[in-house]
C-alpha cells in the first residue's frame, strides 16, 4: 500500500485512533444482539394477541424493555404465568446495532471497492434502523369521514381526544378553542385568550365505562361531583378503564372539567367523547345526544363544549362525489374499494381524483389512503398519513440492493472463474 | 468385454428410469384423466349413441367470481365434500366428478345414493348412528337425511363458539353441515325449490294451476311462461296494480318472491349476459326471471305497502329506457329506503326480465334426455348450450378448453410422484456407493443412478413448472396469490435450485433434498386445498381481495419473498443432510472420508443461505413499500412483516456466525435447521394468530402438524449433538467428529 493513503482510509490508521470503539464492533456482539432481536420480535408478535399491535408496539418496539409474562394458554402455562421475563425493547437493541454498525464501519471494514458492497448493505440498514426510529418518532396517523357530497376540511386523530368549545352565537362563523390532550393529561387550569372563562381540568381518562343511573340514585365515580350538562341530567356515572390498544379497540375518553368565570364558579361539566363520532350518542340514548354539543351560556353569548378525537384543520377540504365498493360476482370477496373526490385547493382551485387500493392522494405532504367505507350510509373514511421521513427507507432499499447486488456478483464472478478452472484442469 | 457390457447394462438401466420418470408426470397413465399431449390435441368427438359427459364437462359457468368449466366445478365441490376429486358409489367404486355432477343436477335421487360425504369424527359419526370400523367414512346424501335437523342444530349451536374456541367436534359438525347446504344448492341450481305458499298469505286454489305440472307441462319453462303472462298483461294494464287486487298481484308477488329467493339456493350462475348487455354479468335462473333482491328478505317487513304499490305502478307505466334510469337512480340514492328499493326490483321483475333466456329451455330439456339415457338430444342440446354460451361470453370463455385438460391432467399429483422416485433413486445410489470397494475409484452403477435422478429431476421440474404456467394462464396471474399457491412455488423454487446445485456437485444430496422438499410442499399444498376453512369453495384459484389485486406486487414482493422462504429450507434441509450423514458415519465408524463431503456441504449451505438473505431481504424491503403505497407506512410491526423479519434476521446471524468463526459446519448446519423453524412460523404461525393485516386463513387445522414440524426440527439438531455428546461421555477424545 503507498504511503500516502496514511489518513482515515486506511484501516489500521482508524483502528488505531478509534481504539476505545474496537469491542463495539465485535461480531459476536452482533450476533448477540441479532438473537436478542429475535426474541423481541417473536414475544411482541405473540402479544399482539393480547394487547394488539399498538399495545406492543408500545411495549416492546418502543422503550427500553418490555415485561413479557409466558401466555397461560401455553404448555406448562398454569406454572410459569406470573414469571415476569424482561424482554429487551426496540429502543435499547436498534440503538445498540447502531452503535455497533457504526463502530464496525471505522474499526472493522476497509474502505475498498472490493468491500464496497458490503459497506454499502451496512449503511443501508443503518438507514432503515434510523428512519424506523425517525418514523416512529415524527409520523402521525387520522383519519377523514366524509359523507357523499360533503365537503371536509379537517382531520380526526386515531388516538387522542380535544375538549372543544365552540361559540355558535353567530350563525355564519364558528369560533373553536380546544384544549388538546396533553393538556387535559396535566389537569389543572388553563386560560385562553378566546375563550371567555377559564377551565380547571379535575379529571381526565382516555377510556371509560358508563351508565345511566335512575335519577334518584347517587352516583359515585369521576363524576360524583358534576353539577351542569348531560352528565348531571343523565345521571351518568363514570368508570375509568384502561386504554384498549387493540385494532378494533374502543375507547370512551372522558374529561370532568370546571370553568370559571374570574373566580366565580360556573359550575362542573363532564364530557365523554364517542370513538365513531359524537354523533353516535343520540343513537344511544337522546338523553346523551347533547353530549356532542354541550350548550354553556355566558355574558350574551352561546359557546358549545365536546370532547372529540382531537382534529387538525386543513388550508384546503375534499368533498365527496360517489363511492363504489364491489364484489366479484358471486363471493363476498371485494375488488374494488373507491372514492372519487374532488380537492378543494386554495384560490379556488380544484382537482378530481380517484382514490382506491394501492392508489391513495397525496397532497400538501399528506396522503390519504382509502381505508373504510359504507356503501348503505354513503360515507368513505380515508386513512391520513404524514411521515416526513417517508424517503429514508427508498434510499436505504436502493443502498442495500446495490451492496447485494455488487457483493453477490462478485462472489458469483470467483465461483465462475473457479469452476471453468476446475472444468479444464479436469479435462 | 465384462467393462463394456456393463456399462451397457447400466446405461439400459438408467433409461429404464428416466422412462419410467416420463410415464409418471408426462404420459397416459391410469391414475389420471388427461396427459400432456392431450393439450395438442383438439376435442375428441364422442359418439353418438354415448352420452358425451366430456362435452358436458366443458360447459363454461360463473362459480366464486370465475368463469369456469363445469368440470371446475365438479372437482372443487367434491373437494370440498369429500377431500377427494370423485365420488363413490355404494359398491366403493369410484365416479368421476362430472357424471357425479350430472347426476346431481338432472338426477338427484341417483346422487342422492353416491357416496358423497367424507366424515371421520367419531363424534359426528355417532350422531348420525355410525361407526367408523363398521360403516366406515363416506356417505350418501341419503345416509344423512333423516339426521339433518338435528346436524343443523348441532351446528348452529357450534357457530356460537368463537373460531379460535371450536373444539374438533364443533368444527366437524359445521363443516358437514356447509357440505350438505352446498350439496342441496347445487340440486337447487337448475332446478328450483319446491313450492311452497304459505295459506296464510296466499291462495292456493288460484296459484296450484300456474305451478309447473309434470304430468301435462314439456318442462319448468311453461310455468315460467305463465309467470310471463301474468307480468306481460299488468304491462298493458298497470292501472290493475293497486293496493287489495289480490286476484292480479297475489299471484305476482308470490312468484317474484320465489324465483327472487331461488337465488339465495343456486351454487352458480349457469347464464352467460344477455347480447349486447355491458357489464358482463352472468345470471343465475332466478335471476333472469326477477332481478335479485335489493336487499335481506326480512327487511321487507318495513316497506310501506300503499307507497310500494304505487311507486310500482308508476314504475311500470313509464317507457323502457326511462325505467332502466329510473331504476338505477333509487338504487342510488335510497340506499336505505326499503320501500322504493323493493319497488324497483318489482318493475325490473315486470318490466325489463322480458322472454326466458333460451338457455334455461336447454339445460330442462337437456336434464329430461340425461334422465332418459337420450344421448343423441343430450349431445345435440350440450353443443347447442356451448355454442350460445361461445356468442354471448366470448372473453370468459377463452381459458376453458385449457382449464378442463390442466384439471385431468394433475400436473402436482404427478410431479409429486416423480419426486418420491427420485429421492428412491437418489437413496439407492448411496446404498449402492456404500458397496465401493477401497482403491477402485468412484462406482458406476452410483453414478448412473445419480444422473438418472438429476435428469429426472430435471423432468419432473419441467411438469411442476407446467402446472404453475397452466395456473397462471387460467388466472392471469403471476403465481403466487394465496397460501396454496405458495406452498407450490415454495417447492418448485426449491427444487430448481437443487437442479442447479446437482449439476455443478453430482453428489445426490441436492437431488434426494430437492424432491424431499419438492414433495413436502406438494403435500402441504394439498391439504391447503382440502382445508375447507382456507378454501371454502374448494376452488384453488379464489379471486384476490382488493388490496392484494395487484399483479405488480404480487410479482414482486410475493414472489421474492416466497423465493426467500423456498431458499431458507432448502438451506435447512441440507443441514438435514449433514446430519444424517454425520450419524451414519458415526454409527458405521467411518472415520475420516467425511472431510471432502463436509467442505461441499458446508460451501452449499453457506451459498443457499446468501441467496436466503438476499431473497428475504428483498422481499422484505419490497413488502414495505408496498404497505407505504397502500396504507402509508413502511413498517407497521404487523404479525407477518415481523415473520418476515425474523427470516431476514436469522439469515443474517447464520452468515455472520460464519464470518465470525462462532459455527463451522455443524454448527452452521443447526443454525440452518432451525432456520426451518423460524419460515415455518413466518409462512404459517403468523396466521394461526389471527392478527393482523395479513391473517388471510386462520388456521386451525395447521397447528398440530407445524408443531410436529419445529418437534422434528429441534429433534435433528438435537442429533447433530449426538456424537459429540457421547464422544464427552465415553472421553474417547480421539473420536474426531468435524
Amino acid at each position: 500500500m503507498p504511503q500516502k493513503n496514511k489518513g482515515l482510509s486506511s484501516l489500521s490508521e482508524r483502528r488505531k485512533r478509534f481504539g476505545w470503539l474496537i469491542p463495539f464492533a465485535d461480531l459476536r456482539l452482533t450476533l448477540t444482539l441479532l438473537s436478542l432481536s429475535m426474541i423481541l420480535i417473536f414475544v411482541a408478535t405473540l402479544e399482539q394477541v393480547r394487547v394488539g399491535i399498538r399495545g406492543a408496539q408500545a411495549e416492546f418496539f418502543e422503550s427500553m424493555y418490555g415485561i413479557w409474562y409466558y401466555p397461560t394458554q401455553f404448555w406448562g402455562g398454569e406454572y410459569f404465568d406470573s414469571i415476569p421475563i424482561p424482554i429487551p425493547g426496540g429502543y435499547l437493541l436498534g440503538g445498540l446495532l447502531i452503535l455497533n454498525l457504526l463502530a464496525a464501519f471505522i474499526t472493522r471494514f476497509q474502505w475498498t471497492g472490493k468491500k464496497m458492497g458490503i459497506q454499502f448493505i451496512h449503511l443501508g440498514i443503518i438507514m432503515l434502523l434510523i428512519g424506523q426510529l425517525a418514523t416512529q418518532a415524527m409520523q402521525e396517523e387520522s383519519r377523514m369521514q366524509i359523507d357523499k357530497g360533503e365537503s371536509k376540511n379537517y382531520l380526526e386523530r386515531f388516538h387522542g381526544v380535544e375538549l372543544a368549545f365552540i361559540d355558535v352565537t353567530n350563525p355564519d362563523t364558528e369560533q373553536v378553542v380546544a384544549l388538546p390532550q396533553d393538556l387535559l393529561e396535566q389537569g389543572g387550569i388553563h386560560y385562553a385568550k378566546d375563550l371567555p372563562f377559564k377551565v380547571k381540568v379535575l379529571d381526565f381518562g382516555p377510556n371509560c365505562e358508563f351508565n345511566s343511573l335512575p335519577p334518584a340514585q347517587k352516583i359515585s365515580g369521576p363524576a360524583k361531583g358534576v353539577n351542569r350538562g348531560v352528565i348531571q341530567t343523565a345521571n351518568l356515572e363514570i368508570r375509568p378503564k384502561a386504554e384498549d390498544f387493540s385494532s378494533e379497540g374502543m375507547n370512551f375518553g372522558y374529561v370532568v372539567f370546571e370553568l370559571f368565570d374570574g373566580s366565580d364558579s360556573l359550575g362542573t361539566w363532564a364530557a365523554i367523547s364517542h370513538p365513531a363520532g359524537n354523533h353516535w350518542w343520540a343513537q344511544i340514548n337522546p338523553k346523551m345526544g347533547d353530549l356532542a354539543f354541550q350548550p354553556i351560556r355566558t355574558n350574551g353569548r352561546l359557546w358549545g363544549a365536546t370532547l372529540r378525537p382531537q382534529r387538525e384543520y386543513l388550508p384546503y377540504s375534499i368533498e365527496l362525489l360517489g363511492i363504489a365498493n364491489e364484489f366479484y360476482q358471486g363471493t363476498d370477496i371485494p375488488f374494488n374499494f373507491e372514492s372519487e373526490i374532488v380537492l378543494k385547493m386554495e384560490e379556488n382551485q380544484t382537482r378530481r381524483a380517484l382514490v382506491y387500493m394501492n392508489t391513495p392522494l397525496r397532497h400538501a405532504g399528506k396522503t390519504f389512503y382509502q381505508y373504510q367505507m359504507n356503501k348503505a350510509a354513503d360515507y368513505t373514511v380515508f386513512q391520513v398519513v404524514r411521515n416526513p421521513s417517508w424517503l429514508v427507507p427508498y434510499i436505504a432499499c436502493i443502498l442495500v440492493s446495490i451492496g447485494l447486488l455488487w457483493q453477490f456478483s462478485f462472489h458469483l464472478l470467483r465461483f465462475l472463474t473457479k469452476s471453468s478452472k476446475a472444468g479444464l484442469a479436469s479435462s | 468385454m465384462n467393462e463394456e457390457k456393463k456399462s451397457k447394462k447400466l446405461k439400459f438401466l438408467s433409461w429404464v428410469l428416466i422412462i419410467c420418470g416420463i410415464y409418471f408426470v408426462f404420459l397416459p397413465n391410469r391414475y389420471t384423466q388427461a396427459s400432456l399431449l392431450d393439450f395438442f390435441k383438439s376435442e375428441k368427438d364422442g359418439k353418438e349413441e354415448v352420452i358425451n359427459l366430456d362435452a358436458f364437462s366443458r360447459i363454461p359457468v360463473l362459480r366464486g367470481g370465475r368463469v369456469k368449466p363445469m368440470d371446475s366445478v365438479a372437482r372443487n365441490t367434491l373437494l370440498v365434500l369429500r377431500n377427494k376429486r370423485t365420488a363413490l358409489d355404494e359398491n366403493d367404486t369410484k365416479v368421476p366428478a362430472i357424471q357425479w355432477l350430472a347426476d346431481v343436477l338432472f338426477a338427484p335421487e341417483r346422487a342422492d345414493e353416491l357416496k358423497t360425504f367424507l366424515i371421520d369424527h367419531d363424534q359426528v359419526l355417532g350422531l348420525i348412528g355410525k361407526k367408523l370400523v363398521q360403516d366406515g367414512k363416506h356417505f350418501s346424501y341419503r345416509d344423512l337425511e333423516p339426521f339433518i335437523e338435528e346436524i343443523e342444530a348441532s351446528a348452529q349451536e357450534a357457530g356460537k363458539v368463537e373460531r379460535e374456541f371450536r373444539t374438533y367436534f364443533e368444527q366437524n359438525i359445521i363443516e358437514l353441515y356447509h357440505g350438505l347446504v352446498l350439496y342441496r344448492n347445487l340440486k337447487t341450481t337448475l332446478v328450483p325449490p319446491p313450492h311452497a305458499p304459505s295459506s296464510a298469505v296466499h291462495d292456493h286454489a288460484e296459484l296450484e294451476p300456474l305451478f309447473y305440472n309434470s304430468e301435462e307441462d314439456k318442462d319448468r319453462t311453461s310455468e315460467y311462461q305463465r309467470f310471463r303472462q301474468l307480468t306481460a298483461d299488468l304491462i298493458k294494464h298497470p292501472e290493475k296494480i293497486v293496493l287489495g287486487n289480490k286476484e292480479a298481484l297475489g299471484p305476482l308477488m308470490y312468484f317474484i318472491d320465489y324465483y327472487a329467493r331461488y337465488n339465495l339456493y343456486a351454487e352458480f350462475f349457469p347464464l352467460p349476459p344477455e347480447i349486447g348487455e355491458s357489464g358482463g354479468k352472468w345470471r343465475k335462473i332466478g335471476e333472469s326471471l326477477v332481478g335479485t333482491e335489493p336487499l335481506e328478505s326480512k327487511e321487507k317487513a318495513t316497506i310501506d305497502p300503499t307507497r310500494f304499490i304505487a311507486t310500482v305502478q308508476s314504475l311500470v307505466r313509464i317507457d323502457e329506457t326511462e325505467l332502466v334510469e329510473n331504476i338505477q337512480s333509487i338504487r342510488e340514492n335510497l340506499k336505505l329506503d326499503s320501500t322504493a328499493l323493493f319497488a324497483a326490483q318489482y318493475a325490473e321483475a315486470i318490466k325489463l326480465r322480458k322472454g326466458i333466456d333460451p338457455i334455461i329451455e336447454d339445460y330442462e330439456q337437456l336434464g329430461i334426455a340425461y334422465r332418459n339415457s337420450d344421448a343423441v338430444t343430450f349431445n345435440t342440446l350440450v353443443e347447442k348450450i356451448r355454442n350460445q354460451v361461445d356468442q354471448r361470453a366470448p372473453t370468459d370463455t377463452a381459458t376453458i378448453a385449457f382449464e378442463k385438460t390442466y384439471n385431468g391432467y394433475e400436473p402436482f399429483y404427478r410431479s409429486s410422484i416423480g419426486y418420491i422416485w427420485i429421492l428412491v433413486i437418489a437413496c439407492s445410489s448411496w446404498l449402492l456407493s456404500g458397496y465401493r470397494k477401497p482403491g477402485i475409484g468412484t462406482n458406476e452403477a452410483s453414478k448412473t443412478l445419480l444422473n438418472s435422478a438429476y435428469i429426472l429431476t430435471g423432468l419432473v421440474l419441467l411438469a411442476h413448472t407446467f402446472g404453475l404456467a397452466g395456473r397462471m394462464y387460467i388466472e392471469g396471474r403471476p403465481p403466487v396469490t394465496n397460501l396454496y399457491s405458495s406452498a407450490l412455488f415454495i417447492s418448485w423454487g426449491a427444487v430448481l435450485l437443487c437442479f442447479l446445485t446437482e449439476k455443478f456437485l453430482r453428489l445426490g444430496i441436492a437431488s434426494s433434498m430437492g424432491s424431499l422438499i419438492g414433495f413436502g410442499g406438494l403435500v402441504v399444498a394439498h391439504n391447503l386445498s382440502i382445508d375447507s376453512s382456507l378454501n371454502p369453495s374448494g376452488d384453488t384459484m379464489e379471486m384476490m381481495r382488493a388490496v392484494l389485486d395487484s399483479n405488480f406486487w404480487l410479482a414482486t414482493h410475493v414472489v421474492t419473498i416466497t423465493i426467500g422462504y423456498s431458499t431458507t429450507f432448502l438451506a435447512g434441509f441440507l443441514g438435514i443432510a449433514y446430519v444424517f450423514s454425520l450419524l451414519v458415519r458415526f454409527l458405521f465408524k467411518r472415520g475420516n472420508d467425511g472431510r471432502e463431503l463436509n467442505s461441499k456441504l458446508l460451501s452449499m449451505i453457506f451459498g443457499v443461505t446468501c441467496f436466503s438473505l438476499f431473497f428475504s431481504l428483498v422481499g422484505t424491503v419490497l413488502g414495505g413499500i408496498w404497505a407505504d403505497q397502500s396504507w402509508g407506512r413502511f413498517w407497521g410491526w404487523d404479525a407477518k412483516e415481523n415473520g418476515a423479519l425474523l427470516i431476514v434476521i436469522w439469515n443474517a446471524i447464520i452468515l455472520h456466525a460464519r464470518w465470525a468463526g462462532v459455527a463451522k459446519i455443524r454448527g452452521l448446519s443447526a443454525l440452518a435447521i432451525f432456520g426451518n423453524v423460524v419460515t415455518a412460523w413466518s409462512w404459517f404461525g403468523t396466521n394461526m394468530l389471527g392478527v393482523g393485516l395479513h391473517a388471510y386463513g386462520f388456521m386451525d387445522k395447521a397447528f398440530m402438524p407445524l408443531m410436529i414440524f419445529i418437534g422434528a426440527q429441534v429433534a435433528v439438531i438435537g442429533l447433530a449433538y449426538l456424537p459429540a455428546l457421547f464422544g464427552l461421555l465415553t472421553r474417547k477424545k480421539h473420536i474426531q467428529v468435524i
